[in-house]
């Protein structure tokens, strides 16, 4: 090697293909505190720092060997005691002898290097700056598809809703014209009752009508009965006389029938008219029994009478007379014999307006079934015992109504086979 | 050529810039290694140009291929490479394949014969390495610091923005004297890519895949290659089934450029035995 290389102030070194060590300058060897002997022959690699020997067998190897040179390549060398020293290294490769060389001239450097690693050290730290604005737009774009979504979602909600509140507006227009329906059946049924009820006065008027019409004729057959029997169209025979009797009696039911009839239409009508004066409840009583008397007597029934003379009504006297002889007429009727009927009445314990008078009689009693019934106008409980008996079954109908008419009212209990009790309350007379 | 080419077909030959060439029919795909590109395979591909198909190509990201077809997630490991390879072969439609692979390429040539094995006759592995790094008692060669010391070199050299290393600049068909001055600057290399490239390759660990190779093959190992030391390729030997070692006169860890003559007689004297594996 030429002496004068020695001289230069950067290092130089040459190797074959194969890396082994043809030549090393002085300033070289020195610098990495080698002995030249101990280094020719040598692979390259010997001096080279690790990351260095990769690069040179993957870059700069290739390179001078395709290329013939390579220029201001960066390598770290590695001195005899492990010191790294940083170089800018010029290579080109060229035949001599049978093969060829490469000729490396090497030069340190030390602020360069002060200077790259600045600029690394900066570069890294706007690499990384970059990634975090990377991610940080990746967060964003991430929280913006989120919030995208949840918008998707609300607008999807909201969708939902107003399809409910249209459901719902359309099960409003159904109930309303539900509703609308009903209103329509409700007045047409008002319709309907006020005609049923005008239809029902005027039934009540034409048998009020027809009941006078009936009664004429046969009080006419009454009277000539009488006339018949008191022989003034010649004397009569015992089976005349006896016949007559039959008639007199069926014109006798007839007429009350007739009259039954006749009470029920007026009070329908509303052509009823009550005469109300302060009445005691005890006289009210004592006229009526004489009319009942003879039919308890022939049942052989007990009578038992209990009304305090202090309790007065404010009343139409005849119409109390004519409910009281209802109600212990079917007392009588519906009670066999040994029976009893009894007659209560006095202040009603449960109100301060009212008196009552109560019919009771251990007879045959009413099921309950038809309790709620004996009220209505043509009722007769039917079974074997009772359908002898006789009347129209307005008796009841006409006894409430007529109390009813005058403040107060009619009430029933009966327990079927112990008796019956029916309750008669009348306003009280307070001044007195 | 027919009419029925690949839909590919352009595509692929324009992203890896896929060359073709030679006499023969069966195909021998060289796969270049990392630092460098298909111009490493120019000082052996005239000894085989007479007998088959040469086709040489360079990974995205290396020498004349499209670098805006690079996707850092997809080259982040080596099956993104691996799948390079196996888009030219069916872009071209190879079968009955010589694959040559470089250092790196020859994992990479093994994940892609794994996928595809019946496309693949022979696998010849130059300088291959599984696993870069020491993981006692397997011996890679490097500690994880050694390779932290590369990529610092790799970054220093990209801020002197040295002429080797400088970035593929855009092909430009219609001014061909462009073309020509670019295909001069060998081994050019996107900077970034070429980092991720060389952190794939040194972080890679494809020790597993070894056992799966059905495709039989001829592993070159170089005396004194410190880039994949002896026990390396011993270690290949182990666990690759069907394969064949050879421990090469040449040094260092690219004997198809510091001795091509050698690296020939040795793949033509395996390429003469039966493919068996």
């Amino acid at each position: 090697m030429d002496e004068q290389l020695d001289l230069a102030p950067c290092g130089f070194v040459s190797f074959g293909d194969d890396g082994g060590m043809l030549a090393v300058n002085a300033t070289l060897t020195g610098r990495l505190g080698y002995d030249r002997d101990e280094l020719i022959g040598r692979h390259v690699e010997t001096i080279l720092a690790v990351g260095s020997r990769i690069f040179y067998q993957t870059h700069l190897f290739p390179l001078v060997r395709l290329h013939g040179k390579a220029e201001e390549i960066f390598m770290l060398l590695r001195g005899k005691d492990g010191e790294q020293i940083g170089v800018l290294c010029n290579a080109v490769r060229r035949p001599r002898g049978s093969g060829h060389v490469t000729d490396c001239v090497l030069m340190e450097v030390r602020e360069r290097r002060k200077f790259e690693d600045a600029l690394l050290q900066a570069k890294q730290e706007a690499e990384s700056a970059h990634q975090a604005l990377q991610s940080r737009t990746a967060e964003l774009e991430r929280a913006n598809r989120q919030l995208e979504s949840q918008s998707l979602e609300l607008e999807l909600q909201q969708q939902h809703l107003e399809d409910q509140a249209s459901e719902l507006t359309i099960q409003g227009e159904a109930l309303q014209t539900l509703n609308d329906e009903l209103v329509r059946r409700g007045e047409e049924l008002e319709r309907q009752r006020v005609a049923a009820n005008e239809a029902n006065q005027g039934k009540s008027m034409f048998l009020a009508v027809m009941s006078h019409e009936l009664r004429t004729p046969l009080n006419a057959i009454g009277g000539y009965v009488q006339l018949l029997e008191m022989g003034v169209h010649g004397s009569v025979t015992d089976a005349q006389r006896e016949a007559l009797g039959r008639i007199d009696r069926s014109q006798r039911h007839l007429l009350r029938l007739i009259n039954d009839l006749l009470n029920l239409s007026r009070i329908e009508v509303g052509r009823v008219h009550y005469t109300v004066e302060s009445v005691g409840l005890a006289g009210l009583v004592a006229n009526v029994m004489p009319m009942v008397e003879p039919q308890i007597a022939a049942r052989g029934l007990l009578a038992e009478i209990s009304v305090p003379p202090a309790a007065i009504a404010r009343v139409d006297p005849e119409k109390v007379e004519q409910i009281l002889l209802n109600l212990l007429s079917n007392a009588v009727k519906f009670t066999g014999a040994g029976g009893s009927v009894v007659v209560t009445g006095g202040n009603d314990p449960s109100s301060e307006t009212l008196v009552y008078i109560r019919v009771s009689d251990t007879g045959l009693g009413i099921p309950s079934a038809f309790l709620e019934r004996i009220f209505e106008p043509f009722i007769q409980v039917d079974d074997s015992a009772t359908r002898s008996s006789e009347g129209t079954g307005l008796g009841l109908a006409i006894s409430r109504d007529l109390a009813r008419g005058m403040g107060g009212d009619l009430t029933a209990e009966s327990e079927l086979g112990r008796g019956s009790a029916f309750t008669l309350t009348l306003p009280r007379d307070v001044d007195y | 050529m027919t009419g029925d080419r690949h839909p590919r077909y352009a595509e692929i030959l324009r992203r890896n810039n896929v060359k073709m060439f030679g006499r023969g029919t069966q195909p021998m795909l060289f796969a270049h290694g990392f630092g460098c590109d298909q111009n490493m395979w120019r000082f052996i591909t005239p000894d085989f140009q007479d007998e088959y198909r040469i086709v040489l190509f360079d990974y995205v990201g290396a020498g004349g291929s499209d670098v805006k077809a690079y996707d850092a997630e997809r080259y982040g490991t080596l099956e993104g490479y691996a799948r390079d390879i196996l888009d030219v072969v069916e872009a071209l439609e190879l079968d009955d394949i010589i694959f040559v692979g470089h250092s790196v390429s020859s994992m990479i040539g093994v994940l892609a014969a794994n996928q595809q094995p019946g496309r693949f006759e022979r696998l010849i592995l130059i300088g291959p390495s599984p696993r870069y790094i020491n993981e006692s008692p397997y011996v890679g060669g490097f500690e994880r610091a050694d390779i932290e010391g590369l990529l610092d070199m790799m970054d220093r050299n990209f801020i002197g923005w040295a002429n080797f290393l400088a970035p593929a600049i855009m092909k430009n068909d219609d001014r061909p004297e462009l073309g020509e001055e670019l295909t001069a600057s060998f081994c050019s290399t996107d900077p970034i890519i070429a980092r991720n490239f060389a952190e794939a390759t040194f972080l890679a660990d494809n020790r597993a895949d070894l056992t799966r190779v059905s495709v039989p093959s001829l592993l070159l190992q170089c005396s004194d290659d410190m880039v994949a030391p002896q026990e390396v390729g011993e270690y290949l030997h182990r666990e690759m089934p069907g394969s064949t070692l050879r421990v090469m006169r040449a040094t260092g860890h690219c004997p198809h450029m510091s001795d091509p003559d050698e690296t020939v007689m040795l793949i033509k004297e395996y390429l003469a035995s039966p493919a068996t594996a």
